[in-house]
């Protein structure tokens, strides 16, 4: 079932298994003053589920991230999580913002245990949790350098890490790999995969590249024209366990990768 | 610069600058191209800094005068640094408090210090407060505007990055916006203290017969200009050493700087 067309996904496409979706935008429109970035966009993602947001530049897909975040409301309809209205940011939707934004000023353990430190944890749980999440995305023993001591990589692992402290429901992800190398940048994929099966978290993962929005999705959302409410929905079939980059080669893969282009060339 | 790369050639050169200073100097004054009341020879100027480590100057000793303008400088900068910071900061974050302090921040401050001399020895005498207060008011109104362009300097998905792992208001300021404005708010101690200790000099010519600027000021009257110097130059070395502290604690706390 490769490129559903669909002007909006209201509820969960088979294969997201669940009743309820996660996330759910009903009819949701956005303007930044009188500049209308969106209108009338819904879809509802489910739990566990991993969905690619591709498109050009300037089509909305951070905006998205940010309604979904909390750090913008919509200016029509409804951004909801666990069926709950979004009212503003919280530490069930984390986010890893493309160019780290770590706090430099704290080690890798204190940026990792921040949501922890926020919630008052006290001091021993918090370096206990750092140094598991640490060890999640392969930065044991980097405890207690600081951030300008890490390579660019290494810091997006951080900021990956101290989203999964908070053991969020919604993990947000704004081009996070984007100026990485290829190495570092499949590595770092599979490692989201991995997570996922062992979280369970849901995340909407903001792309320019087509083939990591396949690689990593469980569904790709084209965006045409947001401010229609336009995008079309690709569902991604590969073979589990998703973090295997055999599947990087697979016919599937190739297959709606192409499918994808061929859409994009030809709605631009 | 990392303070442990320094290159040798910037010590070098940072330690013969002044060296050749004085040798300009000695050089200036032997040849006799100045009358000695204008510009008196080193060794006359150490000639009265020892005199007055040993006999005091005007029945009052040495160290009673530094200790009393350190005293006056000291209390102002504490003072003015802690209120300054505190507003800076809340008006770079919360612009109502910034729309209280606009106008009338923007009047005072380009007022000479100077200039108000005058008004405060009618207000506050020629005692203490007036010193101190002509040295806070300057020191406040430089660590604010340094503090509030520090608390502006934070990036929009940093403070989102706090927000969204459950940070709260005051955990925002606490552990994002004062981190990220300490560095400007370390500049503006530094500049602080400069302007602290330019402004005790006049600040001591409220009266008084305590103090460096006093002495300074005592000295001068009687064409005295070796103690002019000595005066000066003591004042010079309190401000050095006291940036050089400001500079150290600068690289011990914010060690991320310009590291990214
Ligand atoms: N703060 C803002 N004020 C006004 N307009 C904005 C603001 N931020 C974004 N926009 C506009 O909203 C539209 C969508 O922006 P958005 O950042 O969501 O795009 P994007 O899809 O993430 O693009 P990119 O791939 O380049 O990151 C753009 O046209 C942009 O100009
Ligand atoms: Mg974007």
């Amino acid at each position: 079932m490769i490129g559903t067309t669909s002007k909006s996904v209201g509820t969960t496409e088979p294969g997201a298994a669940t009743e309820r979706p996660v996330l759910t935008f009903d009819r949701v429109g956005f303007a930044y003053g009188d500049r209308t970035v969106m209108r009338d966009v819904s879809f509802g993602i489910g739990s566990g589920e991993i969905v690619s947001l591709l498109g050009t530049s300037g089509c909305g897909k951070t905006t998205i991230l940010n309604l979904i975040a909390g750090f913008l409301r919509p200016t029509e309809g409804r951004a909801l999580v666990d069926g709950a209205e979004i009212s503003g940011p919280g530490p069930d939707r984390g986010v890893v913002f493309q160019a780290a934004a770590l706090f430099d000023w704290m080690t890798v353990a204190e940026n990792i245990a921040f949501s922890l430190r926020c919630a008052g944890r006290p001091r021993r749980e918090r370096r206990q949790v750092a140094e598991e999440t640490a060890a999640l995305v392969d930065l044991a023993g980097r405890e207690d350098a600081y951030p300008y001591e890490l390579s660019g990589g290494m810091r997006q692992r951080v900021g990956l890490a101290r989203v999964l402290a908070a053991r969020p429901r919604v993990m947000l992800m704004d081009e996070p790999f984007s100026a990485l190398d290829v190495q570092t940048r499949e590595d770092l994929q599979e490692q989201v995969l991995r997570l996922r099966d062992r979280t369970g978290c849901t995340i909407v993962f903001v792309t320019h590249s087509i083939d990591e929005a396949v690689f990593l999705g469980d569904r790709v959302f084209l965006i045409d024209n947001l401010r229609q409410g336009q995008f079309e929905a690709f569902a991604v079939e590969l073979n589990a366990p998703r973090a295997s980059s055999e599947n990087r080669l697979a016919p599937a893969f190739l297959r709606l990768r192409e499918a994808i282009y061929r859409t994009m060339r030809h709605s631009h | 610069m990392n303070r442990n790369t320094v290159p040798w050639r910037y010590r070098i050169l940072a330690v013969l600058s002044p060296l050749a200073l004085l040798a300009l100097w000695a050089l200036v004054t032997m040849q006799e191209l100045v009358t000695p009341i204008l510009l008196p020879p080193p060794l006359a100027v150490l000639a009265a800094l020892k005199d007055m480590v040993a006999e005091g100057y005007s029945g009052v000793d040495l160290g009673t005068h530094v200790v009393s303008s350190l005293r006056r400088v000291g209390i102002a900068f504490v003072a003015g640094a802690v209120c300054g910071t505190m507003v800076g900061l809340l008006r770079g974050r919360v612009i109502e408090i910034d729309a209280l302090f606009l106008v009338p921040s923007e009047i005072v401050r380009p007022i000479p210090p100077l200039g108000l001399i005058p008004l405060f020895i009618l207000w506050f005498g020629i005692g203490e407060t007036s010193k101190i207060l002509l040295m806070f008011l300057s020191i406040f109104l430089i660590t604010m505007v340094n503090a509030q362009a520090g608390a502006r300097a934070c990036g929009l998905d940093t403070l989102r990055a706090a927000q969204s792992m459950g940070a709260s208001g005051w955990q925002t300021f606490r552990f994002v916006v004062f981190p990220t404005a300490l560095p400007q708010i370390m500049t503006g101690l530094r500049v602080a203290m400069g302007t602290g200790l330019t402004i005790l000099v006049a600040a001591e010519l409220l009266g008084g017969d305590r103090g460096l600027g006093f002495l300074i000021l005592d000295a001068s009257s009687f064409f005295r200009t070796t103690y002019v110097f000595a005066g000066i130059i003591l004042i010079g070395l309190i401000g050095f050493v006291s940036d050089l502290v400001l500079v150290a604690l600068r690289g011990r706390i914010i060690h991320w700087e310009g590291k990214r």
